[in-house]
């Protein structure tokens, strides 16, 4: 963004526009797709720009010409043929092509998996999403981060706990809505790897801007490394703060609501911490990993995000905070 | 006819600045012991009863009002906190109450016929310049509702009567403290509650946690007109040492509940172990043990506490008006989310569990599984 500033006029305008379309990439663009549904709308998108400009300009054109009395010089029956084909016949040919191109890329955005693909189910919960991989194999449950391998449709069944969310990886598609009580299915395929970031896109209360997750597209065979290493039970420190750590996550009842599994937690109202410390972020895309960012939210938990259900842990002594924060950190 | 409305206003006006006068030059008595005119007292006492009855209208007596259990905890409250002043059955007003203007009434004669609402505005707000005081704080109606349950009994007690619902037997062991005798009035010396169900029990509760209690009462951040009476003044040193010899106590088996009711006991079990996964409502178990153990002793006990308690302070944590030490806030997410059914079955199934010496507690997390009932 700052390019577009320091662009001086003597540089060619087509590089000043592009250093100004650079700000369009990055992990969250639509304009920058990294996934089939998102290329399909992409195209979309420019085609319908381009035309919208094509008819801005003749649009344009059309009232310079009358501004300058063309209309005067033209006859009455070219007027009736402006008016004709100007307001009813192109407008008409133009919106119905691109609605026939709109609507020939839907099936492709609703097409079902074909079998054995992997299947990913998502809840939005205010305000985080429950992740779950159900298959190839044996299903695991993780939350906030979905990982994806390149090149393999997925197919994601969306649902809601509470209230509406919407379900939106920009780089990779377009955007479900996820209900209360009711399941919508969206197919993605990602093309290359990368590091992408996904949203909730319907607001659904005071931290729906706190709503994100994490998306990392990977090479098949590592995207099976990691899913193999997701499914494994969390490793357990064995010394130091760490293992004081998951000492006093089990004294003050984390596991009332938080499952780590292959420990006795098991609790299922919060978000899976098996893997915790491996995340990309904490809090649903609000915090950078860490122990500093497990510390914060622990203690700070409705400064970080307002309204969210678990309880702050302020009062707890410092060191014990920087335990539990360490316990969290080291479960990868 | 043109100078009436004048010689009115002159008259209204020297009036007032007669009065002033009057009032300033310090000749109108204000003694308690010289008593009220006849006049006065009638205007006086007529205007109370029609306050009473008028700002009574809109209050609605709760159902239940006519639990042992509720009228039990009036009684204990009425013997520490009204009787010095109000005399009860059989016992006489301090002298120094029969001073005051107006002498605080012998209530026998004076609660009979009255409306519960109207006991309860009474309670609730006290009376303007008599001595009648105030609730000491306003969340806790249900307090106040135990002390007119109480009030209903009093025109039928005698002495005997009174004795045995508002002052039980002397405690026989030796006290660490001397706020401990009347904890003991309540909640038993023996910290059982004496198998009344209208009191929590404190033997074998966590120390940390009494202690927790003690000065959130004394400090008024646990919110009860009762406790935070009772609490108010302990030295660091007295909270210490009751919260120990109260934990200290041996944990008698709880006396068999009076309602046991199979099908909601079941209930509260799967909502104890489980919680409500759908509804976001966690696993009590986890925090607060089955049986007696228990993960952190700034946590209570639950096992055997009577459910008219437990459910009590689930209503207060869902009505954010509980209060309590620092962790008390853990609870009120969870009770945000829980109906009163269940509330009451959670609570039938704490107090069905046997009662007996805490375990130590157990930071590797609590066994929530069946098989250890």
């Amino acid at each position: 963004m700052g390019l577009s500033s320091r662009t001086s006029p003597r540089v060619p305008a087509p590089i000043a526009c592009a250093a100004w379309l650079s700000g369009c990439a990055g992990p969250q663009s639509a304009l920058d797709p990294a996934g089939r549904g998102a290329e399909r709308l992409a195209e979309l998108f420019w085609w319908m720009a381009g035309g919208a400009a094509v008819v801005w300009l003749a649009v344009a054109a059309l009232a310079v010409y009358a501004v300058r009395g063309g209309a005067r010089r033209a006859g009455g029956g070219a007027q009736r043929a402006l008016i004709v084909w100007g307001g009813a016949v192109v407008p008409t040919l133009v919106l119905g092509a691109l609605l026939a191109y709109g609507l020939s890329i839907l099936p492709g955005l609703l097409a079902s998996a074909p079998p054995g693909a992997l299947r990913i189910s998502v809840t939005g919960e205010q305000w985080w999403w429950r992740v779950r991989y159900e298959s190839p194999g044996e299903a695991v449950e993780l939350a906030n981060e979905i990982r994806l391998p390149a090149g393999e449709p997925v197919e994601f069944t969306l649902r809601s706990a509470d209230v509406l969310h919407s379900f939106w990886i920009p780089s990779l598609g377009g955007k479900m809505d996820m209900f209360p009580g009711r399941e919508t299915r969206l197919l993605l395929e990602p093309t290359r790897p990368g590091r992408l970031r996904g949203v909730c896109a319907e607001y659904c209360g005071e931290s729906h801007a706190l709503m994100a997750f994490d998306v990392v597209v990977l090479e098949k065979p590592e995207f099976a490394r990691w899913l193999a290493a997701q499914r494994r039970p969390a490793a357990v420190p064995a010394g130091g703060a760490a293992a004081r750590g998951g000492e006093l996550f089990g004294a003050n009842g984390c596991a009332a609501c938080h499952t780590v599994r292959g420990t006795g937690a098991d609790g299922v109202v919060g978000p899976d911490l098996t893997h915790a410390g491996g995340r990309l972020s904490i809090a649903a895309g609000t915090l950078p990993p860490g122990r500093a960012g497990f510390g914060r939210w622990l203690a700070k938990t409705h400064e970080v995000k307002p309204g969210a259900l678990m309880p702050h842990f302020g009062m707890l002594p410092p060191e014990d905070l920087t335990a539990l924060a360490a316990y969290l950190e080291a479960l990868r | 006819m043109k100078g009436l409305p004048a010689r009115a206003a002159a008259l209204i006006l020297a009036l007032g600045v007669g009065g002033l006068l009057a009032a300033s030059s310090g000749l109108m008595p204000i003694k308690a012991s010289s008593g009220h005119w006849a006049p006065t007292e009638w205007f006086l006492r007529f205007s109370m009863r029609r306050s009473i009855f008028t700002h009574s209208l809109l209050i609605k007596a709760p159902a239940g009002l006519d639990d042992p259990a509720l009228a039990l905890k009036g009684a204990r409250h009425f013997e520490s906190a009204c009787r010095s002043c109000h005399g009860a059955p059989g016992l006489p007003p301090s002298p120094v109450a029969r001073g005051m203007l107006p002498p605080p009434p012998e209530l026998k004669a004076r609660v009979e016929g009255r409306r519960p609402r109207e006991l309860f505005s009474v309670v609730k707000h006290g009376i303007k310049l008599t001595g009648m005081p105030a609730w000491p704080v306003p969340g806790r109606d249900d307090e106040v509702w135990a002390m007119v349950a109480f009030l209903r009994l009093l025109p039928e007690l005698d002495e005997a009567g009174y004795r045995r619902l508002a002052r039980p037997g002397a405690s026989p062991p030796p006290f660490p403290a001397p706020a401990a005798q009347a904890c003991a009035r309540c909640h038993g010396a023996d910290g059982s509650d004496l198998g009344s169900g209208a009191f929590p029990r404190l033997a074998g509760q966590p120390a940390e946690y009494l202690r927790g209690a003690l000065e959130a009462y004394r400090d008024g951040r646990r919110h009860s007109g009762i406790m935070e009476s009772a609490a108010a003044g302990l030295s660091a040193e007295a909270v210490r040492e009751l919260a120990e010899y109260f934990s200290g106590l041996p944990v008698v088996p709880g006396v068999p509940p009076k309602e046991r009711d199979a099908q909601a006991i079941e209930r509260g079990g799967r909502i104890a172990r489980r919680g409500i996964p759908a509804r976001k409502v966690p696993v009590c178990a986890a925090c607060h043990g089955l049986e007696t153990k228990r993960s952190k002793d700034a946590y209570p006990a639950l096992a055997g506490q009577p459910a008219a308690y437990l459910v009590l302070q689930l209503e207060l944590f869902k009505e954010g008006r509980r209060g309590g030490s620092a962790h008390a806030h853990l609870m009120e997410p969870v009770a945000e989310k829980l109906t009163p059914g269940e509330m009451r079955d959670a609570a039938l199934f704490y107090e069905s569990l046997y009662l007996r010496k805490p375990d130590p507690p157990d930071p590797q997390g609590i066994d929530t599984t069946e098989g250890r009932l």
